[in-house]
């Protein structure tokens, strides 16, 4: 039994951990949406996560998060002349995020990590059920 | 849910019972055949690596030096996975000897 090599049970793994990562950037998105300093004087840029493959083109493999980039649309400029961060013109810049596409990510997210949790159950019962031709 | 049960409550005596029950395989197969009886101690000692390592892992896990669950989950699947085919062959072996020494001559 292949149990020691990358078998279904390490690509559901490594599913299951590239989800939980980009879960982590949706919710770093979802929680900064209102933050108009990141620390360098510009409203926080929404990341986005990238996954990447580790096997070669045609073969199968393990999942992991390549990178995490920023999305690169212009920042929402809200006009608000009373802000304490308002420009001459009386705009604040907001950050790039927006709630509902950030909720739909993260449903997407979720859906991929039961879906690979579903994979990883039921390779563990085909397993017990070779078993039990041993019997 | 299997997986969690064996290792996770017997944590610090989990690995004891494990040494004695692949002792007790292991000489009824070296006194048969050598060869066979390499084979199954080689297995004996990758399940038994497997299941040091999901001990450690669930170690690390609780005294917070890893925090990644799935890891985890992934050690004590293949250490449970690989523990139960051991039970399986052990258990035909077994058999095979009880049956063996059954037959009249």
């Amino acid at each position: 039994m292949a149990v020691n090599s990358v078998g279904p049970l390490d690509i559901a793994v490594s599913g299951l951990k590239a989800q939980g990562r980009s879960m982590e950037v949706i919710s770093s998105n979802v929680a900064n949406s209102r933050t108009n300093n990141a620390g360098n004087g510009q409203p926080y840029r929404r990341l986005e996560a990238v996954l990447k493959s580790d096997s070669k083109p045609g073969e199968v493999g393990t999942v992991s998060l390549a990178d995490v980039l920023p999305d690169k649309s212009d920042f929402y400029r809200i006009l608000d002349p009373g802000s304490p961060n308002s420009d001459s013109q009386g705009y604040v810049s907001m950050p790039n995020v927006d709630l509902p596409i950030e909720m739909m990510n993260l449903q997407i997210a979720s859906r991929a990590y039961q879906a690979n949790a579903a994979v990883l159950k039921r390779y563990q019962q085909m397993v017990d059920t070779s078993l039990e031709l041993l019997r | 849910m299997i997986n969690l049960s064996p290792t996770s409550p017997s944590m610090p005596i989990a690995p004891k019972p494990l040494q004695p029950a692949g002792q007790e395989a292991k000489p009824a197969q070296v006194s048969g055949s050598g060869d066979f009886g390499k084979i199954i101690d080689k297995y004996i000692e990758n399940v038994d690596g497997q299941q040091q390592s999901s001990q450690t892992s669930i170690q690390d896990l609780l005294s917070g030096k890893n925090a990644d669950i799935n890891s985890v989950v992934a050690e004590v699947a293949k250490a449970d996975m690989s523990f139960k085919l051991l039970v399986g062959v052990r258990n035909k072996v077994i058999e095979a000897y009880r049956q063996t020494m059954q037959m009249q001559i």
